[in-house]
């Protein structure tokens, strides 16, 4: 039997340093944002119940969750995504809460993705949720905050692309397909599949206005002019409705100041019996997938037993990631700024200078080694760090700025005066 | 300003994809000279293109290392890659059916269990599961699919047909037909927002273009 223990399985990876430290900045800003904009942090497990999951056949088939066995034989899950464990808490533990509530979570979601394909089974999903208020003000909040977790995350060009998921549903609606022939024709818009719509409308009987609008459906994205043009052909309350929805959304996110990151998509239709209004993905330059995903999901959180509308988002942090790495934008790394090391009769000396500077906010490294002068230069020349501070007793120092070769030696007062800078 | 990529199958396909793209005003001068590059570039339309497996044209597209890809309908169901697929490009026209022996005529409903050879495990699957309601066993084959119900391996096929012949020579028939197969345009879900505008020419281009021709 061959031993796996030096292998991580399928679809898994270590993050290290670098990595770990833009994933962490990333994560922290992101934080700092919902925070700051009343959306606290909750941390739910990451072991639930099958059926929490299976509320919402939609959401994430059986087939894609990592399932187990608990004592006593239930199925439980490595959660697929969070907004389901916000949902369920919403309805249980804060059901009593003021309204509108507002959540945020960063955390890790599994789902089986086929092996081959390169896209991991473990990653980060970073998102808030508001619950219990339907003004279109909670669906622009949403965006609004979507966009500036985006930019707080060092992304500059993206846009996000809004549909409404009512617009869909009134055009059908008044077609008076059956059930089955609406989820076909929802597949096919949803792939732009213009061949496939074709044939649907031509089978069925459908007034030639109302076709050609269905037609033209998979073509109707573009910026605000797009509501304009189909309103002028749209006769149905439903849909008009929703096109006044989504242009007053619009409206609103421009008084944000955020027009412009924002565009239509009428062919947008992911899941009917999810998302209830409008539904929103963010997209970028060098990732092939959305890196953002939202809408409001009026019917969720009464699955767990109490009606209360929902509107939220959660953004793909690896997917951030890639496309900060692809764009090449200017991510901060981990740097040692200096290496500490001393002479006997510095050591009490080198451990406060060493506490005062990292007190400064300086990445400060000691040496442990005690292996002379010419190890520890090699040592920090190999990590490139930028100078070596040699503590020679309480008063004097030694400082060898390692990127000039310029070695000067200057008392302690000097060198915590200067913030840790080598004064050279 | 950004590339276009466009991954083209390998074979008869790619040639054809090839010509189309020519006839819009895209220098496909290098991908023609048959050099060993693996990239070919029209500098001045901003256009690189890459040749691929037929079967990996939907992979790549779908990751965003091509904007856009030229594949065959059979090998799009079959990898049920999430994309959009734009335009139907009329060459390459098939079908693709069930099939065996004809002695099976109007007994399909009676057997029991059922073994499908096929190089399309996926389409064979969904086909028999969501359309027929019933469960089968597959035998994934890579070639010479009507050979299996001739020596036994399999009772049924699920195959690409073109004329028919090579089924009616070995005393095969069609039961169903599938899908209508032919090549088509896909482009990636975020490349048709990011690079909208481009995108939406060259396909406005090839659209006049096949309908000029039809």
């Amino acid at each position: 039997m061959p031993n796996w223990k030096i292998y991580t399985p399928e679809g898994v990876q270590d993050i290290l340093f670098d990595e770990c430290y833009i994933k962490r900045n990333i994560e922290t800003k992101m934080r700092d944002l919902f925070r700051r904009s009343g959306y606290f942090e909750i941390e739910t497990p990451i072991l639930e119940f099958f059926d929490t999951f299976s509320v919402d056949e939609d959401s994430t088939p059986q087939e894609m969750m990592f399932k187990f066995f608990d004592q006593q034989g239930r199925i439980l899950v490595l959660r697929p995504d969070l907004t389901i464990p916000v949902a369920r808490i919403a309805a249980s533990k804060l059901k009593d809460a003021k309204y509108p509530l507002r959540i945020s979570y960063i955390g890790n979601t599994f789902r089986y993705n086929e092996s081959g394909g390169g896209r991991q089974n473990e990653f980060t999903q970073a998102g808030v949720e508001l619950i219990g208020k339907e003004t279109p003000e909670a669906d622009t909040e949403i965006i609004a905050t979507a966009i500036n977790a985006l930019k707080a995350a060092g992304l500059n060009d993206f846009q996000i692309d809004i549909g409404q998921i009512e617009f869909f549903k009134g055009l059908m609606e008044e077609t008076g397909l059956p059930e089955q022939d609406v989820e076909q024709m929802r597949i096919l818009i949803d792939r732009k599949d213009f061949i496939g719509i074709e044939e649907i409308v031509n089978r069925c009987n459908i007034p030639s206005d109302l076709k050609e609008l269905i037609l033209d459906l998979p073509r109707l994205f573009g910026n605000i002019d797009v509501i304009d043009k189909v309103k002028k052909v749209v006769k149905g309350k439903k849909a008009l409705d929703s096109l006044n929805y989504l242009r007053n959304i619009l409206e609103v996110l421009k008084d944000y100041g955020l027009g412009e990151y924002v565009f239509i998509d009428l062919g947008m239709v992911q899941s009917l019996n999810y998302y209830t209004g409008i539904i929103f993905r963010g997209f970028t330059h060098g990732v092939g997938f959305p890196i953002l995903s939202g809408g409001r999901y009026d019917n969720l959180v009464e699955k767990f037993g109490v009606k209360l509308p929902a509107t939220g988002f959660s953004i793909g942090v690896n997917l951030v990631m890639n496309a900060l790495e692809r764009q090449k934008a200017d991510v901060e790394k981990p740097q040692i700024d200096s290496l500490i090391c001393y002479e006997k009769k510095g050591r009490k000396t080198a451990f406060e200078i060493c506490d005062q500077l990292r007190k400064q906010g300086l990445v400060i490294e000691m040496d442990i080694t005690m292996a002379g002068k010419d190890y520890v230069e090699t040592y920090a020349r190999s990590l490139g760090i930028g100078g070596i501070i040699h503590i020679i007793d309480e008063n004097l120092v030694e400082i060898h700025n390692l990127e000039n070769n310029e070695i000067q030696q200057i008392t302690v007062s000097e060198l915590v005066g200067t913030g840790g800078q080598v004064p050279l | 300003m950004n590339y276009i990529n466009i991954a083209l199958p390998k074979g008869r396909l790619g040639d054809i994809a090839v010509e189309l793209f020519e006839s819009i005003g895209v220098d496909c001068t290098e991908i023609k000279s048959s050099s060993r590059k693996l990239i070919f570039t029209d500098e001045k339309n901003m256009v690189k293109f890459f040749l691929v497996k037929p079967s990996d044209v939907p992979t790549y597209v779908e990751y965003g290392a091509a904007d856009i890809g030229i594949a065959g309908r059979d090998t799009l169901l079959e990898e049920g890659r999430n994309l959009y697929e734009m335009l139907n490009l009329k060459y390459g026209a098939c079908r693709m059916v069930l099939a065996g022996p004809a002695a099976l005529q109007g007994e399909l409903d009676k057997m029991t269990n059922k073994r499908v050879a096929t190089k399309y495990p996926r389409i064979a699957r969904e086909y028999f599961e969501h359309r027929r309601k019933e469960s089968i066993e597959i035998i994934k084959l890579n070639g010479s699919v009507e050979l299996a119900p001739l020596v036994g391996l399999s009772e049924l096929i699920v195959d690409l047909v073109e004329s028919g012949r090579t089924l009616k020579d070995n005393n095969l028939v069609i039961f169903d037909t599938i899908e209508d197969i032919s090549a088509r345009l896909v482009v990636n879900r975020v490349s048709m927002k990011m690079k909208s505008e481009k995108i939406r020419w060259i396909i406005d281009q090839l659209r006049k273009n096949i309908e000029v021709d039809k």
